[in-house]
């Protein structure tokens, strides 16, 4: 049965087109302009969805986004605002709360257990027996509302935008349209956001002369400078006027725009209430609005016989519509007069309405027109605090901030000419609080002169009084406040005598305006019938901590691109040519190994291999007092670092707990390069940048973050001199004119500008070289070449870690964890007490005797038994610490670790009991030296 | 260890049979008392923590001359804003232990207290996305067993199988090489369980004060004697300070200094969905952690802000940084939409850990610094403190966290493992 009238003179909908589509498995038919809903009730459908926790009938009820029960599955879209999406063809839609159909729900079953089902009735019942809790939950999760997010990935955003409006109205009816023209008029740049599909607000469906005075607007706003976003919403403001706004129908999809705007004007009108009585939910009981929208915007007959409940002009409006396009008025009553609508029967669908005095009326249709909730939402981000007026039946705006104004149905009541001056006034003050920069507009837009001048004194605001409104809110009988959560009025009066006293309790308690309307429809009702309950005055009622989002923001837009690159070292290709097997480090991905870890260890401690350290944090400073800074950020002394010398040195954060080692060299009197653990680069320089910006803003010290201009790469082994000595061109290498722990620039491989210096964590002889980025896999490349006949090898991550361990070199933040000061490392001869200060020194003095645990090298008594790292130390029953490091040593053939003991067990020969994941025991003993291998360092001087 | 001889007499039964006997008409959860002038025992704040107290004192302890004051409504701070999570997944073993009896207690808590507070214990899993935290899992891992806590170490193609709409491939920004798997862990009604304390707290005797504000705490020779309140002044010879985001505030009306810094912590819900997570999922890396409620929604938190501040306003730079690590996890939710943003209040200790204990004012408590631990350990901390208070001495659960600890340098470890520990 078609219910699309003949022509009605606003209508949208394009009468050439037919689009075809499903919905819940059936073919339908709607028109370009249609939203999903408007083609289903087109058609005749009335049962849209089924309700969420008593599964009861429901229909169209407001026609626009915030319509409770029309909620659908569109693809793999869950959860699709139907009375509001335009109709696509081809689309696929279905409602999401029916089993096994729409028809006939197998949980509608729980209306006849409804009088058990109060509020909180779950609280009360699924204890007992506890095992049947398991299967309770199951249960209870079916129930859960929404449709199926979809388990393919795909989707994508467009990337995000950011905006800078001098005005950002939000609403586009009449006064806003009439806020942006003004406010652009004076030179603003200015951005209209509208969350329906058109400009217009309520003129759009309203009579001749409302589209008379739109076409004016719309006329008037295609010559302002205005960017007009339709299909979107101001959903947050935040501090400062940080705005974001949700761009819907963006081509691409869901855009996130981000606007700093000078002004906010918030005019987003009011939005029609639903009177709580029984029956209010049936398919066929809409409201004022959505009744005139479905007749004047799709042509859509909402029924065929309607009882009209009115309380305001608006409600007599949609009786003149719906007698204009046809529909039977069976009874008009006006609330006004005292007469209301008692409760609304049928089952799946009104049959008739019970009026006061007990007359029954036979119709297929009520239509309520009982008032209004000013959505406040952006107004309580900016920390407004509406009070409830109990003149108007409605929140009204209270003090505001000077960079946020409001306008339109949300200040106050009047004809449109009324609502336009207001606005056209806060548009224009609007213009002169942004204190926007018209001569820019000026030079960009010849047309830009005719704009006036803003005004330099405040202009005068008129006055827009809300009109008085009888106060409707919840009938004589118990009916539906919260549509989306089945919550009734019989349920906040129920929660309210269980001692459900404030009405945040309440709230939480019975769910109201707990879901996808989050209050929009239902929080007046819901305070009023609580205010009731509890015998408390309704003008004293509080509004709702309406938090942002004002409407539902999709995650993808949220995201947008992940702008989170992965850093690879200069020397990739290579890497990724020979076929490395990478690993996740940080932001980097680096070469774990080149095949067999162990056989790359037993090169560079036989012959010669190089390792791609690039990761590694460089930063250079320079400055008359970087002595100072590194004295003050690191432990050991620095005063005394001549030129061409690299010192190791680990810095504390104050709390006296390691936070990260390194070198550091001098180049010149001035100039000095440090380097950080490659995780830990951007965390030291924030660090020294603090030092110098909060506490030591004298001093002459500049900081670069060097970290990528350098290809860095460690040439070790016993022959990586000999190798080295073939390529580098102006550096005697020989170890007295290059000792252990000095650095040289020079050429290599015919690079000028590189840096070397004599350091490693391999315990071999070695030489770090650096090489302007650039030129980095040609040196890189000439290494291995020039040393192949060396036995030359690349080596990885992997072969490094073996043999730091096996010199018991520890890793900051695998070795140590959040409590280890510096003592704990064994490194104390690094901690210089006798320097004025340093970070962490007075927790490090104060905390020397005990500082927790001690790092310690420990083998198992078995050599065969690597414990996993991780596995927890004991010592009887009592856990005295755990394996940090461990590995198998291709040079020792046994099994090593570092571990953290409690002091009492740190002992070298202590034996301590190490307990495996597996559960299994091994014994292990600690050792006299962190170094399993070498320890007196020979080979590394040599 | 309870005495539930001192139990209060319920005003009604719940149960199934008394739903269909009662339908919609129950006496009063608790009830609206006058302030007396003395009590034995003042608990400053209407949260979990207060409230729990409140019930072990009365039924473990029979102290039943107790008032818990709340300046606004039970449960409207951190009890009320916390993501709901329990788990006892912790890394230290004094960490492990304490929240072991906390989730021990939740276990039973429905019973005990005759309240469903719908406790799901679907399990736990922090993913690991690099070595390093994949070594601190299994670390965590280790000493959770050797605690007698059901943690271990599993595989991407086992997480695949708990939570099928995880990208577990190596192709990922972040790739996940492992987790933590913790199936005690789960989530609860948090509103439910700060209802069903202050019902059984208000059955047993105590007296629940809500929209009362302590505005002094009053102190004679170092000897607590009361508060002001809004109200009135109260008399009373011990005075707990359980509250959270503004508990150094609170603690300096005695007199008392706390190492406490108060930060947000933001989180966010989406609108329902039909059930398909089952875990709550945590990633450190990402600085997220998600769970799917029963009615369907997912909710959503992250790490602390990285400044102080007593606000709890969302920002838009949360939510946005929230919606890419949540896509990172889980690609397919793109067209989820967030419902509602908020936050809470943290007060954080040097060292992560709560300061729980006597001060030195006499007969003045704190029970603070919980940072974002607080709502998971409610159970323990109620017991604890009220076991202290009867017994004037300190339980053995609680004593690692007493403030004298900062004076001693014998901090807590839980900070390593504490950035995003949900």
């Amino acid at each position: 049965m078609t219910a699309r009238l003949p022509e009605r003179p606003g209508e949208v909908i394009d009468r050439s087109s037919s689009l075809p589509f499903r919905w819940n498995g059936g073919d339908y038919t709607g028109m370009a302009g249609d939203t999903i809903v408007s083609a289903l009730a087109a058609s005749g459908v009335r049962v849209l969805s089924r309700s969420f926790k008593y599964r009861r009938p429901r229909g169209v009820m407001t026609a626009d986004f915030n319509d409770p029960n029309c909620l659908f599955q569109v693809g793999d879209e869950p959860n699709v605002r139907a009375a509001h999406r335009l109709l696509e063809p081809g689309m696929d839609t279905s409602s999401q709360t029916s089993w096994p159909s729409l028809r006939f729900d197998a949980k509608a079953a729980t209306q006849a257990l409804s009088p058990f089902l109060g509020p909180g009735f779950y609280y009360k019942t699924f204890m007992r027996p506890r095992f049947l809790w398991p299967v309770y939950q199951r249960v209870l999760r079916t129930f859960a509302a929404g449709g199926k997010p979809s388990p393919q990935p795909g989707h994508s955003s467009p990337d995000k935008r950011y905006a800078h409006p001098d005005v950002l109205v939000a609403g586009g009816g009449p006064a806003g349209m009439m806020a942006a023209i003004s406010a652009a008029e004076r030179g603003a740049r200015v951005m209209l956001v509208d969350e329906q599909h058109e400009t217009g607000g309520y003129l759009r469906w309203s009579d001749s002369d409302g589209r008379l005075a739109l076409a004016d607007l719309r006329t008037r706003l295609a010559a302002a400078d205005v960017e007009v976003l339709t299909d979107s919403v101001v959903f947050g403001r935040y501090d400062h006027n940080w705005v974001g706004v949700m761009q819907r129908s963006h081509p691409q999809g869901e855009r996130l725009i981000k606007a700093r705007a000078g002004v906010l004007v918030v005019a987003p009108g009011l939005i029609e209430r639903p009177l709580a009585f029984e029956g209010n939910d049936l398919p066929g009981v809409v409201l004022s609005g959505a009744a005139r929208r479905l007749l004047n915007l799709y042509a859509v007959r909402p029924g065929t016989r309607a009882v009209v409940l009115s309380a305001n002009a608006e409600g007599a409006a949609a009786a003149a519509d719906l007698a204009d396009a046809g529909v039977e008025i069976a009874a008009f009553v006006d609330a006004r007069a005292g007469e209301t609508v008692v409760r609304a029967k049928g089952r799946t669908g009104v049959r008739s309405v019970e009026l006061t005095g007990g007359k029954t009326v036979e119709a297929d249709l009520l239509v309520t027109a009982t008032g209004w909730t000013a959505p406040t939402a952006l107004l309580n981000m900016a920390g407004v605090v509406p009070t409830f007026d109990p003149e108007s039946s409605r929140f009204v705006p209270g003090e505001m901030p000077d960079d946020v104004m409001a306008t339109g149905g949300i200040v106050g009541d009047g004809s449109v000419a009324d609502l336009l001056s207001h606005a056209a006034a806060v548009g224009q003050e609007a213009a002169r609080r942004s204190g926007h920069k018209a001569v820019h507009k000026a030079a960009a837009i010849p047309a830009a002169a005719a704009l006036a001048p803003p005004s330099k004194e405040p202009v005068e605001l008129p006055t827009l009084e809300p009109e008085p409104h009888p106060p409707l809110f919840i009938g004589s009988t118990s009916g539906f406040i919260d549509f989306s959560e089945d919550v009734t009025t019989k349920d906040i009066t129920a929660a309210a005598d269980e001692g459900y006293r404030s009405l945040e309790l309440a709230k939480r308690y019975t769910t109201a305006t707990m879901g996808p309307t989050q209050g929009k429809l239902e929080v007046i009702n819901a305070g009023v019938a609580h205010a009731i309950a509890t015998g408390r005055a309704i003008a004293g009622m509080g509004t709702t901590t309406w938090r942002p989002p004002y409407a539902p923001v999709s995650l993808g837009a949220l995201a947008g691109r992940m702008l989170e690159p992965v850093r690879h070292s200069p020397l990739q290709p290579y890497h990724e040519r020979v076929g490395a097997q990478p690993i996740v480090a940080g932001q980097w991905i680096r070469p774990n190994h080149y095949g067999d870890p162990a056989a790359e260890v037993t090169a560079v401690r036989s012959s010669v291999g190089v390792i791609d350290v690039s990761p590694l944090g460089k930063i250079e400073l320079r400055g008359r007092d970087v002595p100072k800074l590194l004295e003050l950020v690191y432990t050991n002394k620095w005063s005394k670092l001549a030129v061409g010398s690299v010192r190791y040195g680990i810095m504390c954060a104050e709390d006296g707990v390691v936070m990260d080692d390194g070198v550091t060299a001098r180049f010149a009197e001035d100039r000095y390069m440090m380097t950080t653990t490659s995780s830990g680069a951007a965390g030291v320089y924030d660090w020294l940048e603090e030092w110098l910006a909060t506490a030591h803003p004298d001093w002459d010290v500049r900081l670069t973050a060097m970290t990528d201009a350098y290809a860095s790469m460690n040439v070790a082994g016993p022959e990586s001199r000999a190798l080295l000595e073939r390529l580098v061109e102006g550096i005697e290498l020989d170890a007295e004119s290059f000792p252990h722990m000095h650095v040289r620039t020079g050429t290599v491989a015919g690079v000028a500008d590189c840096f070397l210096w004599r350091l490693g964590f391999t315990g071999e002889l070695s030489f770090e070289v650096h090489v302007p980025a650039g030129y980095g896999l040609h040196v890189w490349e000439a290494l291995l070449e020039q040393g192949a006949d060396l036995g030359a090898v690349p080596f990885g991550l992997e072969a490094q870690r073996i043999m730091r361990l096996e010199k018991g070199h520890f890793i900051v933040g695998q070795d140590t964890d959040g409590l280890t000061r510096a003592h704990s490392t064994g490194l104390s001869t690094l901690i210089n007490s006798d320097k004025p200060d340093f970070s962490g020194k007075q927790e490090l003095e104060w905390s020397e005797a005990d500082s927790g645990t001690m790092l310690v090298a420990l083998q198992p008594e078995d050599p065969a038994v690597v414990p996993p790292e991780a596995s927890q130390v004991l010592s009887g029953n009592t856990l005295v610490g755990r394996i940090t490091s461990s590995r198998m040593s291709p040079t020792l053939g046994r099994s090593i670790c570092l571990a953290q003991l409690t002091q009492d067990h740190a002992a070298p020969g202590t034996v301590v009991t190490v307990h495996l994941p597996d559960r299994t025991r091994v014994r292990a003993r600690v050792m006299e030296h962190h170094a399993h291998f070498d320890p007196e360092g020979s080979r590394l001087r040599g | 260890m309870s005495n539930k001889g001192a139990r209060g007499r319920l005003p009604a039964r719940f149960s199934a049979f008394d739903l269909m006997r009662r339908r919609r008409s129950w006496p009063q959860a608790w009830r609206e008392r006058d302030l007396k002038s003395t009590y034995d025992v003042v608990l400053i704040g209407g949260g979990l923590h207060g409230l729990a107290t409140a019930y072990y004192l009365a039924t473990n302890h029979g102290i039943t001359d107790v008032a818990v004051i709340e300046k606004s409504y039970i449960g409207g701070g951190g009890s009320g804003r916390n993501t709901a999570i329990v788990r006892s997944n912790y890394l230290t073993p004094e960490g492990v232990r304490f929240y072991d009896r906390s989730v021990k207690l939740y276990e039973e808590l429905a019973v005990d207290l005759n309240f469903n507070v719908m406790f799901e214990q679907r399990g736990h899993m922090t993913l690991a996305h690099n070595d390093s935290s994949l070594r601190t899992m299994r670390w965590r891992a280790e000493v959770n067993k050797l605690e007698g806590v059901d943690s271990s170490v599993i595989t991407p193609s086992e997480i695949k199988q708990l939570a099928p709409y995880i990208d577990v491939s190596d192709h990922s920004r972040y790739p996940i090489l492992g987790a933590l798997w913790h199936p005690p862990g789960g989530i609860i009604r948090h509103d439910a369980v700060v209802w069903g304390y202050a019902r059984a707290a208000d059955a047993a005797g105590a007296h629940i004060h809500q929209n009362t504000e302590v505005t002094g705490i009053d102190v004679e020779q170092e000897k607590v004697t009361g508060v002001t309140t809004s109200r009135g002044k109260i008399s009373a010879p011990i005075v707990v300070n359980c509250t959270a985001g503004w508990s150094s505030l609170v603690a300096a009306l005695a007199g008392v200094k706390l190492p406490i810094v108060t930060r947000p912590l933001q989180a966010a819900v989406t609108e329902p969905v039909q059930s398909f997570l089952d875990p709550v999922i945590v990633s450190g890396s990402l600085h997220v952690y998600v769970s799917q409620t029963a009615r369907g929604e997912l909710v959503f938190g992250a790490s602390v802000d990285p400044f102080g501040s007593y606000s709890t306003r969302g920002s838009l730079d949360f939510i946005e940084g929230l919606a890419g690590h949540v896509l990172e996890l889980m690609p397919s939710l793109g067209r989820m939409r967030v419902l509602r943003q908020w936050a809470g209040l943290c007060d954080m200790t040097p060292d992560y850990a709560p300061i729980i204990g006597p001060t030195h004012v006499g007969g003045f408590y704190v029970d603070v610094g919980w940072g974002t631990y607080g709502f998971k350990a409610g159970p323990a901390a109620g017991e604890s403190l009220a076991q202290m208070i009867a017994t004037n001495s300190i339980p053995e659960l609680i004593a690692p966290f007493g403030v004298e600890r900062f004076a001693a340098g014998t901090l807590m470890g839980e900070k390593g493992a504490a950035s995003v520990g949900h």
